[in-house]
């Protein structure tokens, strides 16, 4: 049976309305005393699971997951893609240069995922590349303003809000591969008539990949109690959701 | 100086729902529930958050509410039960805790309405679309179960090899007994609302169209004698109790289920999600279409598909 992965046990309760917001987070809410956190994991679903939703709900993606995508739109998104994915290990890294010594764990878990995330870049240039687009032109592709904007805030966020808010980035990303990813590619691959993994190499292996990611996270998160860090996780998580929905939507 | 919260009908209709619209009927002490979580019908965290402030709302202001109403705003569609995006992500991410937290929230929502009687509510639902899994488990234990005839109803969770754990198993052996119970969970059989009219499951069948008037119709028939029909009703809960702490194993069986689906189980459940987008997304086909095609339609008693292993039930 799958553990609560060592975090301590929680008594949850739907009673709690005192906020005036709705959402995730009242369904999901911890009780007992006031010290006693929710498993920030839980924590992260509950208090973005609008932005999930609203990110698997948006016209663009519904209709890409329905009939899949013309190959010009398939280009452009996975242009964008790579920016994004070449930026995703500098921002771990600089996170991890500056969390401190107390959130060791965390600044350990980013030195293992950026090791396993190396080189992933090339893995959406050769999509790219299967779908038509030379190398150069990635490398020289400039990104949109919703690209900039998400590696902008991250590498803010790392730097100047919270190391830790890395994790929300993460959240977001891996979310969007390990739940959308496998359908999104097959959608994809359907439409545009690839075979095998040529053209979706990226988006399917991560569909798969990411789903031991996402238990790994789960588990570094529930160690975190810290509470500036935890605002700046879900902070961030709910940008990252924000951002790439925006993406989706323009291209 | 600060304003005392509202109270009675003000603080139930005074809310800002984003997923539900209510409606207050003065002459009956009515309330109906309409619900719209867009764009996709199903019970998600918000979703259920908001019906249970709802429910909390009324439990805080006994007697205001004789007749609680459900029914959906969305065509087509009454609800598509668990979020399923959302289970994709616990089970990946092997999170038993917030998955049998899901269930449990679930659990509270039908065993409100199982208690309804004690209120001094009845409850009546009107559903006029397709309603799976968890939005199916959510109808039973309503007292008046009204379906217009082109709904269908099932629970699929046996495709993906998962079951309904949120009070399927005890409300369909309530209502039709252990047989038919057996027989619609172990299937993953859809069910046209005249199949189920006669499993018991759904008290009235009414032509498309003709739902609203049923409804009606209904809560003004029981409305004078209602203080009889409650005690009655709570009566009958007393003849066949279904215990609390039986609704929360199962749902902590479901948990542990669910930790164990495979990628094939989770790629099937994937695959109703996308459905279920598609049809939000403007298409005409959706979630229980793509059940019909998951290579399992023998075991499906449905007429209109041609494949009708039931059909000597008729």
């Amino acid at each position: 049976m799958g553990g609560s992965g060592g975090m301590e046990e929680v008594v949850w309760a739907a009673q709690d309305h005192s906020r005036a917001e709705t959402g995730g987070e009242t369904a999901l809410r911890a009780e007992s005393s006031p010290m006693q956190q929710m498993p920030l994991f839980a924590e992260v679903v509950a208090r973005t699971d609008e932005a999930r939703r609203a990110f698997e709900t948006h016209p663009a993606l519904l209709d890409a997951m329905a009939h899949g995508i013309p190959v010009e739109r398939y280009r452009a998104l996975l242009l964008e893609l790579y920016h994004v994915v070449w930026h995703f290990n500098p921002v771990c890294a600089a996170a991890a240069s500056r969390i401190p010594d107390a959130q060791r764990q965390i600044r350990y878990f980013l030195y293992e995922h950026v090791h396993e995330e190396s080189g992933h870049e090339q893995w959406v240039m050769n999509d790219l590349e299967a779908v038509g687009v030379a190398p150069a032109v990635t490398t020289a592709h400039v990104p949109s303003p919703f690209t900039q904007a998400l590696n902008g805030y991250n590498y803010w966020s790392a730097d100047r809000r919270h190391p830790c808010s890395v994790l929300g980035m993460l959240y977001a990303l891996e979310v969007i591969a390990s739940v959308y990813g496998g359908p999104f590619s097959a959608a994809v691959k359907e439409a545009l008539l690839l075979e095998g993994e040529r053209g979706i190499s990226f988006l399917g292996s991560h569909a798969t990949m990411d789903a031991k990611h996402m238990a790994e996270l789960r588990l570094v998160l529930n160690t975190l109690h810290d509470e500036a860090a935890r605002e700046a996780i879900v902070d961030s998580a709910l940008v990252n959701f924000h951002h790439f929905t925006r993406i989706i939507e323009v291209v | 100086m600060r304003s005392n919260p509202p109270t009675g009908v003000p603080q139930l209709l005074g809310r800002p729902y984003k997923y539900l619209r209510l409606e207050w009927n003065s002459e009956l002490s009515l309330l109906r529930v309409r619900t719209f979580v867009k764009p996709i019908q199903c019970y998600s965290l918000a979703g259920l958050a908001e019906m249970q402030r709802v429910l909390d709302d009324i439990t805080a202001n006994p007697g205001l509410v004789r007749h609680l109403v459900l029914t959906s705003d969305v065509t087509g569609v009454f609800n598509f039960g668990g979020d399923l995006a959302l289970f994709v992500l616990l089970v990946r991410a092997q999170d038993f805790d917030s998955l049998r937290l899901y269930g449990r929230r679930c659990v509270d929502l039908v065993w409100w309405m199982e208690n309804a009687a004690q209120r001094g509510v009845h409850t009546t639902v009107l559903v006029q679309g397709d309603t799976l899994g968890g939005g199916l488990e959510s109808v039973l234990p309503f007292h008046k179960v009204i379906f217009e005839r082109s709904a269908q109803a099932g629970f699929p969770e046996v495709l993906f090899n998962l079951f309904p754990g949120m009070g399927a198993w005890n409300f369909t052996i309530r209502k039709a007994g252990f047989a038919i119970a057996n027989e619609m969970i172990l299937s993953g059989t859809l069910y046209t609302a005249d199949q189920l009219y006669r499993r018991g499951l759904v008290d009235m069948v009414v032509n498309d169209g003709e739902g609203e008037a049923a409804l009606d119709q209904a809560i003004r028939t029981v409305d004078p004698r209602l203080r009889g029909t409650l005690a009655a009703l709570q009566a009958q809960r007393f003849a066949a109790p279904i215990p609390y702490d039986s609704l929360l194993s199962i749902v902590d069986q479901w948990a542990e289920t669910a930790m164990g689906l495979t990628n094939r189980d989770l790629r099937l459940m994937e695959r109703l999600a996308r459905a279920q987008a598609r049809k939000a997304g403007g298409a005409d086909e959706g979630a229980v279409e793509e059940l019909k095609k998951l290579e399992l339609d023998t075991a499906w008693g449905e007429e209109r598909t041609g494949i009708t292993a039931w059909g000597d039930l008729h």
